[in-house]
C-alpha cells in the first residue's frame, strides 16, 4: 500500500500522534497496576484509533491478522492494551519508512505521494 | 439483637466500661445468650482512680474467644443527623474561612457563620433534602477495599487441599469477598455447609437480579434464578467435581454454574464443561485466582465492575463451544 492522496499523509500523521499518546497514557497505568481493566469510555477511544489504524496500514502492515479491535467482553487490561498499541506504532513506524525519501532539493526527508517525493517533510526513518 | 448492638471490647480505656458490662450481663440473661468467665482488661475504678483488669461473665467471639459488650441502641442514635462537627468537617467553605497554612478551628468557623448565614442554611437544606442517605441498607454491607486486598492475598497464600483446614479457610474467604464484590447485581447470597455421600459441600448461591443484561440472559438461556458456585480448594480439577457442580444444575436451580477454583482446567477437564454445552445446554465456567485477582483489581480501580470478570470468563466459554 502507498500514500495516494496528501489527505492519507495527514491521515498517517495523525494516526501517529494518537497511537503514541495512547501509548504513553495507558503505559503509566500499566506500570501502576497491569491487570488493572481499561473501562469501557477509554476502550471505544482505542478502538477508535485502532480501527483508523486498521485503514490505513492495510493486510500488509497490519500487525495481527486475526486480530482488529478490542472486544468489550473480553475485558483487556492496562497491559495487553500497552502490547497491542506497541505493536501498532512499530508497524506504523515501518509504513512510515517504507513511504518517505530523502530530497536533495529540499535537503529533508519528504512522503512519497503516488511514487513521487512531495511537499510534505517528516522525520528521517528510526 | 433487640436491644443492643454487639461491639467488641478493646484494650482502650473506657471510663464507661463497668457500665456497659453490667447493662450486657443483664441483657444477655434476658435475651438467653451465654456468658463465658472471662477478664476484662482496663476497666475504670472510681473508687482507687485506677484502670483494673477485672474478673467477669461475658459473652464472647465465637472465633476469636474474645469478651464482646453490647451498646444501647440509643447511645448510637444519640448524634443529631445535622450537626456542628459533621458541618465543620465536611461543608463549612474552608478555603473562604482561613487563609492556606492556616489551621481551621471552631472559633473561626463560628464567626464566619454570623456572617454568612446563607452557608448554614444551605447546609441544612441539603441534608434535608439526603435524609434518605442515612438509611442502612439492612441485608448487607459491602466490604472495604482495603479488605478485598486482604481477603485476596489470604486466598492466595492459602495451599491448595484441605491440610491444615485449608479448604475451609478458602471457602470461608471466598464466601465474604464475592458477596462484596458482586454487589449489587447479584444478592442474598448464601453459604450453604451440607453433607452429601459424607463429603462436606460448601457451595455460594446467589439471587439472580437480572439487574445486568448478561444476567438477564442468564434467565433466559439457562433459567437460572439463582447463580450456584462451587468452590474447590485442590490442585487440579478432576471429572467427579465437575459432575458434582453438574448434578445441581437443574431445572429448578438452573444450568449455569461456576467453578471456583485455584489454577485453570486441563484440557481434558475444559472439554468435559464444553461437552456440557454440547450435550445438555448446560454451562460451567472455571473462576480462578487469576481472575479471582483481576476481580478485586476493578473492584479497587472501579474501571470495571468485577461482574464484567465472569462474563469474560463466559464469553471465552462460549467461543470454545461448537
Amino acid at each position: 500500500m502507498s500514500l495516494e492522496t496528501g489527505e492519507d499523509v495527514e491521515k498517517l500523521e495523525k494516526l501517529i500522534r494518537q497511537l503514541h499518546s495512547l501509548h504513553s497514557e495507558i503505559s503509566l497505568l500499566a506500570k501502576k497496576s497491569p491487570n488493572d481493566a481499561v473501562n469501557a469510555f477509554k476502550l471505544k477511544l482505542i478502538n477508535k484509533v485502532l480501527q483508523a489504524g486498521n485503514e490505513v496500514l492495510g493486510d500488509g502492515y497490519k500487525p495481527f491478522a486475526d486480530f482488529s479491535l478490542f472486544e468489550l467482553d473480553d475485558l483487556p487490561s492496562n497491559s495487553d492494551v500497552t502490547v497491542v498499541l506497541t505493536q501498532y506504532i512499530q508497524e506504523t513506524e515501518g509504513y512510515r519508512s517504507d513511504n518517505i525519501v530523502y530530497s536533495p532539493s529540499e535537503h529533508a526527508w519528504v512522503f512519497q505521494v503516488n511514487g513521487s517525493p512531495s511537499k510534505f517533510e517528516t522525520n528521517p526513518p528510526k | 439483637m433487640s436491644s443492643g448492638s454487639l461491639h467488641n471490647t478493646r484494650d482502650g480505656t473506657i471510663l464507661m466500661k463497668s457500665f456497659l458490662i453490667d447493662y450486657t450481663a443483664q441483657e444477655c440473661c434476658q435475651l438467653g445468650i451465654a456468658l463465658t468467665a472471662v477478664e476484662v482488661a482496663k476497666v475504670y475504678e472510681p473508687g482507687k482512680k485506677k484502670f483494673l483488669p477485672v474478673r467477669t461473665e461475658l459473652p464472647v467471639h465465637p472465633e476469636t474467644k474474645k469478651p464482646l459488650l453490647l451498646v444501647p441502641k440509643r447511645w448510637l442514635r444519640h448524634t443529631p443527623y445535622i450537626n456542628y462537627d459533621d458541618y465543620f468537617r465536611e461543608y463549612c467553605p474552608q478555603d473562604d474561612i482561613v487563609h492556606e497554612g492556616e489551621e481551621l478551628t471552631y472559633v473561626k468557623v463560628l464567626t464566619y457563620n454570623r456572617d454568612n448565614y446563607g452557608v448554614i442554611d444551605f447546609y441544612v437544606r441539603e441534608k434535608e433534602r439526603t435524609f434518605e442517605d442515612c438509611k442502612n441498607d439492612p441485608l448487607f454491607t459491602q466490604i472495604p477495599i482495603i479488605s478485598a486486598r486482604r481477603k485476596l492475598s489470604v486466598i492466595k497464600k492459602l495451599p491448595a487441599g484441605k491440610e491444615n483446614g485449608a479448604d475451609k479457610a478458602y471457602e470461608k474467604a471466598i464466601g465474604e469477598l464475592f458477596p462484596s464484590l458482586l454487589y449489587p447485581y447479584l444478592d442474598f447470597a448464601q453459604v450453604q455447609a451440607r453433607t452429601d455421600s459424607g463429603v462436606s459441600i460448601r457451595d455460594l448461591i446467589f439471587y439472580n437480579s437480572r439487574k445486568h443484561d448478561f444476567l438477564a440472559e442468564l434467565l433466559k438461556d439457562y433459567g437460572s434464578r439463582q447463580i450456584t458456585m462451587e468452590m474447590k480448594n485442590v490442585q487440579k480439577i478432576e471429572r467427579e467435581h465437575i459432575d458434582q457442580l453438574n448434578r445441581y444444575l437443574t431445572d429448578d436451580l438452573g444450568k449455569f454454574g461456576i467453578l471456583i477454583t485455584r489454577y485453570p482446567l486441563k484440557k481434558t477437564e475444559f472439554t468435559r464443561t464444553i461437552d456440557l454445552w454440547s450435550g445438555q445446554r448446560k454451562a460451567v465456567i472455571t473462576v480462578t485466582d487469576a481472575d479471582i485477582e483481576q476481580m478485586v483489581e476493578v473492584f479497587d480501580s472501579k474501571q470495571r465492575h468485577p461482574l464484567d470478570v465472569i462474563i469474560k470468563k463466559y464469553v471465552e466459554y462460549r467461543r470454545a463451544c461448537p
